[in-house]
């Protein structure tokens, strides 16, 4: 078996972003292969430049010699290129993109221009499609099969024996997940009809939950999140109406719009911060790869206990491996990083750090994977924190004191203890105990991600 | 082997290192030179001198055990690590070190005239030999609790497990 995740749009890559951090966390079912690819007009986007970041880095943590019997970095990635397939190229308008100067004055034409305003017509589409499904659903139809290589890779794995998984994640209250939920799952569907026994399309559905405020209203077309509602109602008319496209559909939203805090039309500038419903779609992701290829068709709905708080007894999940895992990130940026710069270049003893003797002694540590775990730890806590610290919202899934410090550190030592809220007695000496305590790998557990799997393992309850 | 089987193995390894070391001290020393002190001791025969000196090891010993068993439970049971920074404290080794010298020099400089035998510098560098160097310092090397196994000074030679 194996798994594809498309992310569609800025809303899917933050939601291939959870994803990410739940695969590095070894979350996902089964050892299988995950292989990724985003549709994104905007490929400069700042969520989507955060997501890559951390795909990247975890294409390179899959080399750590961590073993194969535990969860870390259990599934292993594969980036499906490009990426993020672009299906506008650079500088191009819907018009350019129709051909739209072949069909001036033709009926098409006409038609073309009763259906899209000059405005739509006109604007470059460098920042995706502006909020305007109409526009993203004629580009992708038309650029999808000329450009991308996803439906040959699915071929391929199909053609080395494997059944496959595909899950697309997009809003459905924007513009580019809009337009490529629907249409790329219906190509997909077409082009591997050969194969419907040995494929399963899911789909998550992103409904509204964040509002922002454009800073500087200029006579151009971007998002409005007063169209997120109605966009969002004709698009589940759309959906209730027509065959079903995926073969699991999952729904998430909610009722309090978080605030978005800088509004951008799109690029760089456009990074929001993460949001517990994007952790729920990465979930959803899971769920349906846990899911027999082809299983009879279920209607289940989640709910939470209290009305504003989330904790883990609101997630379909076991916290207790992501805690193990937020538990190791934390002893990594608390107990390890601060000292392993000073270890190297010997303003710091090593005598002082029995890890250090034992495991990294004449292994390079200012190696680029090393430096990139130091930056991923970095990123998971930010990410974290960003979930937790939703307005409206009450999220608790690691106690919200252990993001007081900046770069990450805990400023409150005893919390470590209690993470989750549950009284452990894994102290953070307990930790830097255990990490010096005799243990048994096997002859491929080496080099640093030996050193990792030490301190993965040293986080156990 | 878990946590408390170790660290009831390392008790008794310090308890019986003591034991030896005081027995060494005793035997070394009164086949080096107890018969001259006893000699030259006032009021003194060599079977007399031995029992005096052995009240001498015993106390030196017994004390300089207590500096080996203070850095063992002190590193067992109460420094704590929660800070990158905070770890090492080769200070602390190094203060029992010193108190282990001033033990293993200061109690027969001071209480063998109370017992009324005297000693030569060959007792002297014996007990620190025997007392500080291999009941402190060799003996912390390989009892030393994991978190602070490579505290004692050159402990990093020995690449130790348990």
């Amino acid at each position: 078996m194996s798994f594809y995740f498309i992310s569609i749009g800025g809303t899917g890559a933050k939601v291939m972003e959870s994803l990410t951090h739940l695969c590095i966390a070894g979350i996902l079912p089964e050892n299988e292969r995950l292989f990724i690819s985003a549709i994104d007009p905007d490929v400069g986007n700042g969520n989507l430049e955060r997501t890559s970041t951390a795909l990247n880095n975890f294409a390179v943590f899959q080399h750590f010699s961590v073993g194969n019997d535990d969860l870390l970095f259990k599934n292993k990635i594969s980036i499906v290129r490009p990426f993020p397939f672009n299906p506008t190229g650079h500088d191009k308008t819907l018009d350019d993109l129709t051909e739209f100067y072949q069909h001036n004055n033709s009926p098409v034409g006409k038609l073309y221009e009763a259906l899209y305003t000059k405005k739509e017509r006109e604007t470059t589409l460098n920042e995706g499609f502006r909020g305007h499904p109409s526009i993203g659903a004629a580009v992708l139809a038309k650029k999808f099969e000329e450009g991308s290589k996803l439906t040959a890779q699915i071929e391929k794995t199909i053609g080395e024996g494997d059944n496959v998984k595909i899950f697309l994640a997009g809003s459905v209250f924007g513009g580019t997940g809009a337009a490529g939920l629907p249409t790329i799952a219906r190509l997909l569907k077409n082009n591997l009809a050969d194969y419907a026994d040995r494929i399963s399309i899911g789909g998550i559905l992103i409904l509204p939950y964040f509002s922002f405020t454009p800073t500087e209203i200029k006579d151009e077309l971007f998002a409005r999140s007063e169209n997120f509602l109605p966009n969002t109602k004709a698009a589940l008319k759309y959906y209730s109406e027509r065959e079903n496209l995926f073969d699991a559909t999952y729904f998430i939203g909610d009722s309090v719009m978080t605030a978005v805090k800088e509004f951008s039309v799109g690029s760089a500038n456009q990074r929001n911060e993460a949001h517990v419903v994007e952790l729920y779609a990465a979930l959803a992701a899971a769920d349906f790869y846990s899911r027999p290829i082809k299983s009879p068709k279920i209607f289940k709905y989640i709910c939470r206990h209290e009305q504003n708080r989330f904790s883990w007894s609101d997630f379909p999940m076991s916290g207790e491996k992501f805690v193990q895992f937020a538990r190791f990130i934390f002893a990594y940026v608390h107990l390890i990083k601060p000292v392993l710069a000073d270890l190297v270049s010997g303003n710091a003893k090593a005598y002082k750090y029995p890890w250090f003797v034992d495991f990294l002694d004449g292994i390079d540590v200012t190696a680029p994977e090393v430096v990139n775990f130091n930056f991923y730890a970095e990123a998971f806590v930010a990410w974290l924190n960003q979930i937790e610290n939703l307005e409206g919202r009450e999220v608790f899934l690691i106690n919200p004191a252990m993001f007081e410090a900046n770069p990450a550190r805990i400023v409150d030592k005893k919390i470590f203890s209690a993470l989750d809220g549950n009284k452990t007695n894994l102290t953070l000496h307990e930790i830097f105990y255990r990490l010096s305590e005799p243990f048994n790998f096997d002859s491929t557990v080496k080099g640093f991600g030996k050193f990792l799997r030490r301190l993965y393992d040293s986080c156990k309850i | 082997m878990n946590r408390k089987t170790r660290t009831a193995v390392k008790i008794f390894l310090i308890a019986a290192a003591t034991i030896l070391c005081t027995a060494a001290a005793y035997y070394l020393g009164s086949n080096l030179t107890g018969h001259s002190l006893a000699t030259a001791s006032d009021n003194m025969n060599y079977s007399r001198w031995l029992e005096k000196y052995f009240v001498l090891t015993r106390t030196t010993g017994l004390f300089n055990g207590f500096c080996a068993l203070s850095w063992f439970l002190a590193a067992r049971f109460f420094l704590e690590i929660d800070e990158a920074t905070g770890a090492g404290k080769r200070i602390i080794w190094a203060a029992l070190l010193a108190l282990s010298a001033a033990i293993s020099i200061g109690i027969p400089h001071f209480y063998a005239p109370i017992l009324g035998i005297k000693l030569n510098g060959i007792i002297f560098g014996l007990f620190f030999a025997i007392f500080s160097v291999i009941g402190y310092w060799i003996l912390t090397i390989f009892t030393t609790p994991l978190a602070f196994k490579y505290t004692p000074l050159g402990a990093q030679l020995f690449g130790r497990k348990i």
